[in-house]
């Protein structure tokens, strides 16, 4: 991604909350704020700045069924302990996404590594952000330990820290450490094969330094992927 | 004697149970906020419809983030309009709608809206620094901001309602922001880290 001048990033931070930034230039700020910080507090600066204006126009009464209708569609319960993001529509969507950046890899892998069958990986998931920028390639070489291929390095996580998660079908995910945010790694974990039985997907979180302090991800879900089992797991 | 729609603590109390699931939180919530972001979201799709939709998505999408307002730094009634407005530009289709509605819609709101002062206590509570930044403005610059903020209008609608060339209508917004930004750090404006 090019680097942009503060000024160019106010100038499109202002242009977004005004409303003038639209279409395809509003979701690349939205990719783009996922990833630069920096980016992301302009935005909010202009909101705290600008928003209030809305304050200013007269109410209007909403009709009933708009409340019916929001009743109806919150009646599920949350998952307790688990943020918002995780019980969203949005965050299933990505890892949709993710399932399809995951075969798409596997048949890359295929390709390339037909031959030596024994080095194809035991599962494999590319993990990419709401907007489909891969990230992190996730490879199981053998049981007890993953490799994190780091596609596309976050530049500063202002003193927060990744943590990797896998999402079972069922029930919250489980933590599986804390990642380095600029660069390739492995993760060798007691329990590691234990943890990932029936995981679908895996997530890094954005959390405080040292990883979530409840157990559950706290913070912005960065990036996402559907597992991809291989023949031999 | 309605209680303050922005009445940022209580509503921000709101969110918190909000966030726990408690629903009758969740409910006066709704009612303590919902005509306001209605008419915010009104007045950039401009078809009931749509707004009514808008409005549903962006309260279910509240319910669901309720857990993270306690991270952001806005006022409550900021961050849920924050909400509706990107939600409410994002179901905007460019060109979907003629630039002639767009005059009748606004002859009679733009000139209160761009620069009046606030009318009752509410809206001087809410009024914050952006109300006097606002009137500091050049009149081109003002208009040109509150038309794209209000009615979510782009570049080239702005430049074909208020028939100037569309140069000329960008420099007015990126000039204005430019003075409102200096003007609101002067002010302190809260939101900063």
């Amino acid at each position: 991604m090019k680097r942009l001048s503060p000024d160019i990033k106010h100038a499109l931070a202002a242009g977004y909350v005004l409303g003038t930034l639209r279409g395809r230039a509003r979701s690349r700020f939205d990719a783009m704020a996922a990833t630069d910080g920096e980016l992301a507090r302009f935005r909010e600066q202009w909101e705290a700045f600008l928003v209030p204006l809305a304050g200013r126009v007269a109410p209007v009464a909403p009709p009933s069924r708009v409340w019916r209708a929001i009743e109806a569609r919150i009646a599920r319960p949350r998952e307790r302990g688990a943020t918002g993001i995780w019980s969203s529509l949005a965050f299933w969507r990505w890892i949709g996404a993710g399932l399809a950046a995951a075969a798409v890899a596997l048949l890359v892998l295929s390709f390339g590594l037909r031959a030596p069958v024994s080095t194809e990986p035991l599962l494999v998931a590319v993990l990419a952000t709401p907007e489909q920028v891969p990230r992190i390639v996730v490879e199981q070489p053998r049981e007890g330990l993953l490799r994190l291929r780091m596609v596309k390095p976050w530049p500063s996580m202002q003193g927060r820290d990744l943590e990797l998660w896998v999402i079972p079908q069922e029930g919250k995910p489980r933590s599986l450490g804390v990642v380095p945010a600029d660069r390739d790694a492995e993760v060798r974990l007691a329990g590691l094969e234990v943890k990932l039985q029936g995981g679908v997907a895996f997530a890094v979180s954005s959390e405080p330094a040292g990883g979530s302090p409840t157990g559950q991800p706290t913070g912005k879900v960065l990036c996402s992927g559907a597992i991809a089992r291989g023949r031999r797991a | 004697m309605p209680m303050p729609l922005d009445d940022a603590d209580r509503l921000a109390s709101l969110l918190a149970a909000s966030a726990t699931g408690d629903r009758q939180a969740f409910a006066e919530l709704y009612r303590a906020s919902s005509a306001k972001l209605f008419a915010v979201s009104l007045r950039i799709v401009r078809e009931r419809q749509l707004a009514e939709e808008v409005l549903q998505d962006a309260f279910v999408s509240i319910w669901n983030h309720a857990p993270d307002y306690a991270r952001a730094k806005s006022a409550p009634m900021t961050w849920m309009a924050a909400i509706v407005r990107n939600r409410s530009l994002d179901v905007l289709r460019r060109g979907a709608r003629e630039v002639e509605d767009v005059d009748e819609a606004l002859a009679s709101v733009l000139v209160d809206e761009s620069a009046a002062p606030a009318r009752d206590a509410e809206r001087a509570e809410q009024k914050h620094a952006i109300g006097d930044c606002m009137g500091e403005l050049e009149s081109d610059q003002r208009q040109s901001i509150a038309l794209a903020f209000f009615h979510g209008l782009t570049h080239s609608e702005l430049a074909q309602h208020l028939r100037r060339p569309l140069g000329t209508v960008k420099t007015h917004i990126r000039r204005g922001l430019a003075r409102l930004k200096d003007c609101l750090d002067r002010a302190g404006v809260p939101g900063h880290r």
